[in-house]
């Protein structure tokens, strides 16, 4: 089969975070982890091409992906490999986008990523096989992708056994009995010693890796990001009241607060009244404008970025984290205040 | 002993009529009557309209919705609104089973929801199955919208006894004997005590919930009396999430009261019923949590039911009490809709508890395929999907009225479904 | 994260989470004069300044008191 890689910036040698900006480009044959991965492949598979682009540029804009594909198949894929992404959020992410979109084009992919890897649920319904937590492991996490190939390149679909990885889905169904009496007999089952039972699994807690400090507040570039809904007034980009599936922009330069009436809060979940009357509670342009003027940091970035969390899932919040920290590292921004409600 | 006698009047038909009456399952509504209970000064136009289960009709902007019932002459439902909290309260409550009235328009903050009364959502709406007599409604010009809610709530109010009361004198298909909870400090048999914790929206106007008229913002957690909300002590001026709020049908209707008296002195005690608000910051949700699981402690239940209203943040609230009563060594048990995304792989619950165990009343995400249907009641647009009300739509079960019932009267759950198998390694 | 769900943010794992007061106001306080609210503000934003600039292993709670100095 022919097969085209895709991998980011840096797995291609092109450099770390300063090339996070590149565009896509192809280069011939197989780079970086490429390489090891066709020898493991042997001569069956031929690695014709790989697909490189820059982390924060792809990650930031949705559409990139069918850019990436298009070049792909201009290349005459038979099957896409997208990573191994490891834990790397933004990279993750648009290899997941990648073979969502090549399923959906009917063209056979799979990706590599560690489990937990933010950009996993991006997926869908495409493949993504398990990667290790870090690039130490890239030559089990190869031995696994070559297999997964192979495998995938006979028209067999990927399971478990193959390492496959993504939540399981939880469908929606019409059961016999109502949910009230599901939660009796639940009750009774636990007060007669089954302390396993529950419908819906119980105490998972997720784990974010923090990120380092910033050296010193005063030199930093900070940005202030809500999920407040905060647009402006008359919400004339019609930003959703819940369930969220997108986000979006405004300009703060030279800007010392927000006026009530001038913007005002769309989000649903709440009464919104105590926000529109004075929509610095919601994102706090005043007082960060004041302490930027006081040397308390260094610059107040030129724009917020603004969500609505009602509603939204997991997913897509997850998503625009990502996107959010490619944008704003693109801009130099160091810090983040977001605003939770 | 018998604390309430629920007299039970089926409805099989609707239709309207110059005067209310009630014969042999066949409702009439008198529209007479309809225009003198729902006349106020702040409200203009109103127009009842008729919807039965199987009808190609599609309820959009739904409100509350109520279950017509009667105490009789003496009167005594709706206490608080209609009653005196203070009153001789008779035996017989009679209920007409099958039948609800509903108000379906616009007010601020109603998340807009639907009931389709056939097709693929009238699975998952427990108003697709009642013969529903729907009042639209005009706020009248310049009248503030929370006075307009509040001619409308009364206006639902008295229509509901009025209809029951047609009732009253016929036959009944069937009489309930409700039992008061069992007693603390009682014999139980080796029995464990099980209450039920009921957490009710309090966020002001267009998202209260009242008990004896009142909302309960700013309550502490209390016991209650299951004969009172029976009885339409807890009214719904709650219009957020359509699937995920409690309309007073569903309180008059209590689902884990239902459940938990049928086996009532079989494998448990029905050991009570507590309320408490939603607060709306975190220092307020603990306190309320706090105090539950101490009042339920006190009350010497062995374990509790927890359920909720509203989304996300009455999650917290929710997961809060299941920890503070394990924590507290009662076994509790919580009903949570998941929100788990359009394909189910997102992580179901953000705000659970720690401890304890969860009953799942659906996936929030989960689109279903709407056909078109004939007729559209309250309202002809449908403007956060920007569509025909009538229109074939896609929607999430969020927005079904009750589809997600947090007091547990839908039949949606969620099951895991795993990555596909290799067919040899079943083999 | 500014928020007043402090358990929520903790559960998802967010590593600096500063505690506001309200869900409907994490960066305001209405129940404050005007004054008083903008100089709580202040305080709340030099508090997520400081936790931005502090190394934290797990998720952390900083807290804006009435009186104490964020910059302390």
């Amino acid at each position: 089969m022919r097969l085209v890689h895709y991998v980011n910036q840096f797995y291609a040698g092109l450099g770390g975070e300063d090339a996070a900006d590149l565009g896509p480009r192809v280069l011939a044959g197989a780079t970086g982890p490429g390489r090891l991965l066709q020898q493991l492949l042997g001569a069956d598979h031929q690695i014709v091409a790989t697909v490189v682009c820059g982390d924060n540029y792809a990650a930031s804009d949705p559409s990139v992906s069918a850019e990436l594909l298009g070049m792909a198949r201009a290349e005459g894929a038979e099957l896409l490999i997208a990573g191994p992404a490891f834990g790397s959020g933004r990279y993750g992410l648009v290899c997941a986008r990648l073979v969502a979109a090549a399923q959906a084009a009917g063209l056979p992919a799979v990706a590599s990523m560690h489990p937990d890897n933010p950009g996993i649920g991006e997926a869908g319904a495409a493949p993504v096989v398990a990667a290790g937590a870090v690039a130490r492991q890239m030559r089990p996490t190869l031995e696994r992708l070559a297999a997964a190939v192979a495998k995938l390149a006979t028209g067999a679909p990927l399971t478990a056994a193959d390492g496959r990885v993504g939540a399981a889905a939880r469908i929606g169904r019409l059961v016999e009995d109502r949910a009230a009496k599901r939660a009796v007999e639940l009750v009774v089952a636990r007060l007669a010693g089954d302390r396993d039972a529950t419908e819906v699994p119980v105490g998972g807690f997720d784990v974010v890796v923090p990120a380092a400090p910033v050296d010193k507040a005063a030199a930093a570039a900070v940005a202030l990001v809500t999920e407040g809904a905060v647009v402006p007034f008359g919400n004339p980009d019609r930003l959703e009241s819940a369930r969220a599936t997108r986000w979006l922009r405004y300009p703060i330069e030279g800007l010392d607060g927000l006026a009530s009436g001038t913007w005002e809060s769309v989000a649903g979940g709440f009464a919104t009244t105590h926000a529109n009357a004075d929509p610095n509670r919601l994102l706090p342009l005043d007082a960060t404008r004041e302490l930027e003027r006081e040397g308390a940091i260094g610059r107040l970035h030129g724009e917020f970025f603004s969500t609505v969390g009602n509603g939204t899932t997991v997913a897509t919040a997850k998503r625009f984290g990502v996107e959010w920290a490619a944008a704003l590292r693109k801009a130099g921004v160091q810090a983040a205040i977001l605003t939770a409600t | 002993m018998t604390a309430l006698r629920r007299v039970v009047h089926e409805v099989h038909s609707v239709e309207f009529g110059p005067a209310t009456g009630y014969h042999e399952h066949h409702l009439t509504v008198g529209r007479e009557q309809v225009e003198s209970l729902f006349a106020d000064p702040a409200l203009g136009a109103v127009r009842p309209r008729l919807a039965s289960p199987g009808e190609s009709i599609r309820i959009i902007t739904p409100l509350d919705v109520v279950e017509p019932r009667s105490k009789g002459r003496g009167g005594g439902v709706f206490p608080g609104f209609l009653a005196p909290v203070n009153r001789k309260r008779g035996l017989d409550t009679h209920v007409l089973r099958g039948a609800a009235v509903l108000a379906a328009g616009y007010l601020p903050r109603n998340q807009e929801g639907l009931i389709d009364m056939s097709g693929p959502a009238a699975q998952l709406s427990p108003f697709s199955r009642t013969h529903n007599v729907v009042i639209e409604f005009d706020p009248a010009e310049g009248a503030p919208l929370l006075e307009a809610e509040q001619a409308v709530r009364r206006g639902l109010l008295r229509l509901a006894v009025a209809l029951a009361d047609a009732a009253v004198g016929s036959a009944p298909d069937a009489v309930e004997e409700l039992a008061a909870p069992h007693r603390p400090g009682t014999p139980t048999g080796g029995l464990p005590r099980v209450g039920v914790i009921t957490n009710l929206q309090t966020q002001g106007a267009f998202k209260d919930v009242f008990v004896y008229g009142a909302s309960m913002a700013g309550s502490l957690p209390t016991l209650f009396d299951p004969a009172e909300i029976e009885d339409g002590a807890v009214v719904a001026g709650q219009y957020g999430h359509p699937a995920l709020r409690n309309p007073t049908y569903l309180h008059q209707n209590h689902p884990v009261i239902a459940e938990l008296r049928a086996r009532d002195g079989h494998d448990l005690h029905f050991a009570g019923v507590v309320l408490c608000p939603e607060p709306v910051e975190q220092a307020g949700k603990e306190h309320v949590s706090a105090h539950a699981a101490w009042l339920c402690q006190a009350a010497g239940f062995d374990a509790a039911i927890v359920t909720k209203e509203g989304a996300g943040n009455a999650d917290n609230d929710l997961g809060m009490k299941v920890d503070a009563l394990e924590a507290a060594g009662l076994t509790a048990v919580a009903l949570y809709a998941e929100m788990s995304g359009p394909d189910g792989t997102g992580p179901p619950l953000v705000a659970g508890p720690r401890r304890g165990a969860v009953v799942s009343t659906g996936n929030y995400d989960q689109r279903l395929t709407l056909p078109a249907v004939e007729r559209a009641l309250g309202g002809t647009r449908l403007r956060i999907i920007d569509a025909e009300a009538t229109a074939a739509i896609e929607v999430p079960v969020a927005m079904i009225l009750g589809g997600l019932s947090p007091l547990g009267a839908g039949r949606l759950t969620c099951r895991a479904e795993p990555p596909a198998v290799d067919l040899e390694e079943v083999a | 994260m500014v928020t007043n769900l402090v358990t929520i943010a903790e559960q998802v794992g967010a590593p600096r989470i500063v505690a506001g007061r309200g869900i409907q106001y994490p960066s305001g306080d209405p129940n404050l004069s005007p004054q008083a609210e903008h100089e709580w503000r202040r305080r709340l934003v030099k508090r997520a300044l400081a936790a931005v600039a502090t190394h934290v292993d797990k998720p952390t709670i900083f807290t804006v008191d009435a009186e104490e100095d964020a910059d302390a």
